[in-house]
Parts: structure tokens; C-alpha cells; sequence
């Protein structure tokens, strides 16, 4: 390549954003698909909007159990547990309801950790990572492409998976401790 | 003599902190429910034809005391342990039942065994295996920590069969199934279902078992890889999607590229007159479709 060359390129170059946001967000995008005509057969904005409304339901659930159930005492939470936030196209963000919901399950499930044998608890939390670096990967993928309609389901399917398993941990535990406690 | 005192007095004291053997006995009803749990150490029903509920094994020394009791047809066995520690609270029961009962089973480190039991089986532990034979009604069975394998015999019934990290195997089951794991590999093997729900994040799926005319398939994963190979003739409208994975379609169509920017791949296609319905998808695993 010529000085010249590599001279118009710099140029180029220097003319092009330094930060590049993502187009749109992701949900008009949705609300305009789920008007357009339906591909025969597949439906993936049903599968979309089932899992938004499956998000949703299991996030009222998880919070209207969280509250009715006695609170335990909170534990500290562990760095790797933090909530990873999703983020659909350039900036849509889980509620704080979930949020909330999400981290006083994560306080229950730590309290019942304690009880667990050391090997149970490393499990536990080896598999939370886990379901947390696919959170991480799958958004990673959609800020690549946000109106992917596999990654959105992808990640829903992820933050269920997750909540599922801080509630069955502590749920498990706590129920049959406290059915065999004297 | 001072000896002979001496190992008496030992004895004496010593007797709390050895373990305690078990064996009790109560009637019950021959289609009843049983509900066990078990902190830690095993658990083994067996079905027999008795209408008996027989309580064999041993107590840790730290075994505060085993509930067995009868109120109506509910037969209920508890190892009660204290609030605090964990030592010698162990405890290796087996348990004799009236074949056609339905059994609620839990354990924290538990393992759970479930031999001959025809009823109703609900049974979860934390930190340990689940393994049980299916027969005409349904089960369901999870753990935190550890495997879950299942037996069935072929009758229709509803399997739920959950871990985090473990590996779920269902054999020779029909009707419907759901099964799942975060980190561990789920196994339907054999058997023919009107609907299978199956799920992991890493692990990967098999499926090698018939679905029926107007059956649902679905699979799931992040990063595991589905390998599906049907057992007799498929009727189904089939959607396949994966982000960054291979397809492998014995069943003819291609699959087609998502994006030319992406590696995804999709595949839709009908086979037969199109009567039931699969979809599979995973973002970094790889899907096999094929017929056996």
C-alpha cells in the first residue's frame, strides 16, 4: 500500500464514529413484527412475546413468593452472584421488580447454602456462574444483533433457568430442614 | 472386678454415640401415601405385596428420633436431627411399601432409590442421585446435585426429571416428558412421546425415541448439542435454528444461512403430512437430525 494510500485511509478513518450505538432499540422492533404478516408455521414473535410474558409472570411470581414467604436473615452476596443485566438492543433493562425479586432469592439461597455440604454448594454456585456466563455470552451476541429472535429467547430461557434454580436450592433445602428440624 | 466396671460404665456411656438399628413395622393402605424424608445418608423404597410399611436400617448417634407413623392413608417417616450440626445424623433406611402407593420422598444429601413402586412418585434430594423405575402413573424427580435416571416400562405417564449438575435419563418412557439440566446431558432413550420438553445450557440433549402422529418435540441449549434420531415414522412440521452451530438433516432439506454476516443456520421443512410439531434451538451447539 502507497503513503497516499494509507493517508486517504487514515483520513477515512478518522471520520467514522469513535462509539458506535447499536441502530434501535430492540422492542419497537418487536411490537412492529408482532403487526407484520406471521411465516407460515414457525411463529417466533408468539415464542417472543410467550417468553416475554413468561419473564414476567415468573418475575411477579418470584416476588409475590419472596414477599409472602418469611424473609431470612440476609447473607452477604457473593461477587460472582451479582445480577448481570441484560441488555436488549441499545438499552432495554430488566425491571427493578425483577431485580429485587432476583437478588432476595439470591439472599435466601445463600442462607440455605450454608447448610449444604461444602462439594453441594460449590456446585451450586459453579452452575450459577455458568448460567451467568451465558447471560454474558448471549448478550454479547445481541449487541451483535439485537432483533435476533433466537438470542432473545435464548436469554429468557437463561434468566428463567437461573431464577428456577435460586428457588429450588432454597426452596428444597429450607422445606425439608425445617420438616426434620427439632 | 475394677475392670469389669470399667468397661461396663464405658459401655454405658458410649451407647448414644453408636448408631441405632431400625426395624419397624405398620400396616397401611395397599394404595396409600407415603411421605419420607431423610436428611442425609440413603434412602430405598421397595414395593412389595403387603399392605405393610416396614422401616429397616440404621440411625446416626446424633439421630434425635425416626417419625413413623400412620394417620389414615398416609403413612408418614421422618429422621427428626437436630437444629445444629450435621455429624451422625446419617441415616441408611430401607423402606418396604405397599406396591401401589404413591410416594413423596426427600432428601438433602440423599440418595433416593425406588425400586417396584407403582404409584405416584414425587422424590427430590439436593446433594445426590435419584433412581427409580416408572410404572403407570406419573413421576417426578430432581436433584440439585447429582444424577436422575429414570426406568420406565412403556405405560404413558407424565416424567419430570430435573437437575442442575448431573446428567437426567429416562429409559424406555412414554407419554410426556420434561426433562433438564444446566450442566449435565439429558438421555431420552427409547420409548414413544406425545410431547417431550428438553432443556439444558450446556449439556447436550439426546433424544433417540419415537414421536407420536401429532406429537411436540422442543430442545434447548446454549451450548450443548441436540442429537435427535427418531424411532419409527415422523409426521411433523420441524424448525430447527441454531446461532453459531452446525445442522445435520438425514432428512434431506438443507439448511439455509440466517445472515450472511452470522454463521446461523435455519431449517424448516415438513416431513410427512405434518401432523405434530419440533423445534430445536441453540445458540452455540450443534443439531443431528435422524431417523433410526
Amino acid at each position: 500500500m502507497t503513503d497516499i494510500n494509507d493517508d486517504k485511509l487514515l483520513q477515512a478513518a478518522a471520520q467514522l464514529d469513535r462509539e458506535i450505538s447499536p441502530q434501535r432499540d430492540l422492542w419497537p422492533g418487536i411490537a412492529q413484527a408482532m403487526h407484520a404478516p406471521q411465516r407460515a408455521g414457525w411463529a417466533p414473535m408468539f415464542a417472543q412475546a410467550a417468553a416475554v410474558v413468561l419473564l414476567v409472570g415468573a418475575s411477579s411470581a418470584i416476588t409475590y413468593v419472596a414477599v409472602r414467604e418469611p424473609q431470612p436473615q440476609l447473607a452477604q452476596i457473593a461477587p460472582a452472584l451479582v445480577f448481570e443485566r441484560a441488555s436488549f438492543g441499545s438499552n432495554h433493562e430488566l425491571g427493578d421488580e425483577f431485580v429485587d425479586a432476583r437478588n432476595a432469592l439470591v439472599a435466601a439461597m445463600n442462607v440455605e447454602l450454608e447448610k449444604l455440604l461444602p462439594t453441594t454448594r460449590a456446585d451450586v454456585e459453579a452452575n450459577l456462574e455458568l448460567i451467568q456466563e451465558a447471560i454474558y455470552e448471549i448478550n454479547q451476541a445481541l449487541e451483535q444483533e439485537p432483533d435476533n429472535t433466537l438470542l432473545q429467547q435464548r436469554l429468557l430461557s437463561a434468566y428463567r433457568e437461573e431464577l428456577t434454580l435460586l428457588r429450588r436450592v432454597s426452596g428444597l433445602t429450607r422445606d425439608i430442614m425445617m420438616r426434620n428440624d427439632i | 472386678m475394677k475392670k469389669l466396671l470399667v468397661i461396663v460404665i464405658g459401655l454405658v456411656f458410649a451407647m448414644p454415640l453408636m448408631a441405632e438399628e431400625v426395624d419397624r413395622t405398620l400396616d397401611a393402605a395397599p394404595d396409600g401415601e407415603i411421605d419420607v424424608s431423610n436428611i442425609a445418608g440413603t434412602i430405598t423404597l421397595i414395593g412389595w405385596s403387603r399392605n405393610q410399611v416396614e422401616v429397616t436400617g440404621t440411625l446416626g448417634r446424633n439421630v434425635k428420633e425416626l417419625v413413623f407413623e400412620r394417620d389414615g392413608d398416609k403413612v408418614t417417616i421422618q429422621v427428626k436431627v437436630p437444629r445444629k450440626g450435621d455429624r451422625g445424623t446419617n441415616a441408611e433406611l430401607t423402606i418396604r411399601v405397599p406396591e401401589n402407593s404413591s410416594v413423596n420422598v426427600s432428601g438433602v444429601s440423599a440418595d433416593i432409590t425406588v425400586e417396584g413402586v407403582r404409584g405416584v412418585q414425587r422424590l427430590q434430594t439436593v446433594s445426590g442421585d435419584v433412581e427409580t423405575e416408572s410404572f403407570d402413573n406419573d413421576v417426578s424427580a430432581e436433584s440439585v446435585s447429582g444424577d436422575v435416571d429414570v426406568e420406565g416400562n412403556k405405560s404413558d405417564t407424565e416424567t419430570d426429571i430435573r437437575t442442575v449438575s448431573g446428567d437426567v435419563t429416562l429409559a424406555g418412557g412414554s407419554g410426556i416428558v420434561r426433562a433438564g439440566s444446566v450442566s449435565g446431558g439429558v438421555v431420552i432413550d427409547e420409548g414413544e412421546f406425545s410431547r417431550a420438553d428438553l432443556g439444558t445450557v450446556n449439556g447436550d440433549v439426546i433424544f433417540r425415541a419415537g414421536l407420536r402422529k401429532d406429537g411436540r418435540f422442543s430442545a434447548e441449549t446454549v451450548n450443548g448439542d441436540v442429537d435427535v434420531e427418531y424411532t419409527g415414522d415422523i409426521s411433523a412440521r420441524i424448525e430447527i435454528e441454531t446461532f453459531n452451530g452446525r445442522i445435520r438433516n438425514c432428512f434431506g432439506p438443507e439448511p439455509q444461512r440466517t445472515s450472511k454476516y452470522t454463521p446461523g443456520l435455519e431449517l424448516s421443512f415438513t416431513e410427512g403430512s405434518g401432523d405434530g410439531r419440533v423445534e430445536i434451538s441453540t445458540m452455540n451447539g450443534g443439531v443431528s437430525l435422524c431417523k433410526k
